[in-house]
């Protein structure tokens, strides 16, 4: 409770979860993961360790919103150029 | 999501009658003894006018009552209703276990993270964000009805 990286930790949970609702293999596998990820580590004391963890969570988000753009970035293309034969041809 | 979404359905399936017909039928049950006035003093030439009348003048009257996107408005009851209803599809708790004085963590099980989870679908349900710091005090779904109130101006 006293943990001053408490909050730092729960806000981390909060925006990966809110992440992970649009997660190609569906929000509640995302947050079975999530749950398990944190879980595990659950014990950890030392604050430089804890800091480290932070890190590699932020790191993840950062990797989803990645993956989202080059989602959406397929689908445009899929939508604009319907296949790598008919654009060569087209143009 | 799926659950999410059927959840959502089944509520709007729930409430329509609630949110399109409550304005209607006051006004309409404050009109009925308008007609019943008009109607026996009219001689029966008049009647298709009056009635048309008193149709226009109801039709108008619900025009601009009408509620647009609005939702009915919350009282202490519905927030309640709401929460516990949001809490029993959480997969994590008993429904037979939960009353409005549990607390999360020391009566039903949880832990730190269903908290954040379960702030998580209160946001959702009531369509406003509830910052970290005044959500892990939140511990009881009392607590959860009484911000909420707080925060919507409800007072009753």
């Amino acid at each position: 409770m006293a943990n001053p990286l408490r909050a730092e930790v729960v806000r981390l949970y909060k925006n990966l979860l809110y992440l992970g609702r649009e997660y190609p293999k569906g929000g509640d596998y995302f947050r079975d993961r999530l749950r398990l990820a944190f879980s595990k580590n659950k014990g950890v004391q030392d604050p430089e360790q804890i800091r480290a963890l932070i890190a590699r969570g932020e790191f993840v988000a950062r990797e989803l919103e990645a993956l989202y753009y080059l989602r959406k970035y397929r689908a445009m293309k899929k939508r604009y150029y319907e296949d790598e034969s008919s654009h060569s041809l087209n143009i | 999501m799926a659950a999410r979404v059927l959840q959502q359905c089944v509520r709007s399936f729930a409430r329509p009658s609630l949110r399109l017909c409550s304005g209607n039928l006051a006004l309409r049950a404050a009109a009925a003894p308008v007609t019943a006035l008009h109607r026996p003093l009219s001689s029966v030439a008049d009647s298709r006018r009056t009635r048309w009348l008193d149709q226009s003048r109801i039709s108008s009257v619900s025009v601009l009552c009408r509620h647009y996107g609005d939702l009915p408005p919350l009282t202490l009851e519905t927030i309640k209703d709401r929460v516990m209803y949001v809490l029993k599809l959480y997969d994590k708790i008993n429904p037979e276990k939960l009353q409005t004085g549990s607390h999360f963590m020391k009566d039903l099980g949880l832990d730190s993270l269903d908290q954040v989870e379960i702030i998580m679908a209160m946001e959702d349900e009531f369509g406003f964000e509830i910052p970290d710091a005044e959500a892990e005090k939140l511990m009881t779904p009392e607590e959860i009805v009484q911000y909420i109130a707080d925060k919507k101006d409800v007072y009753e």
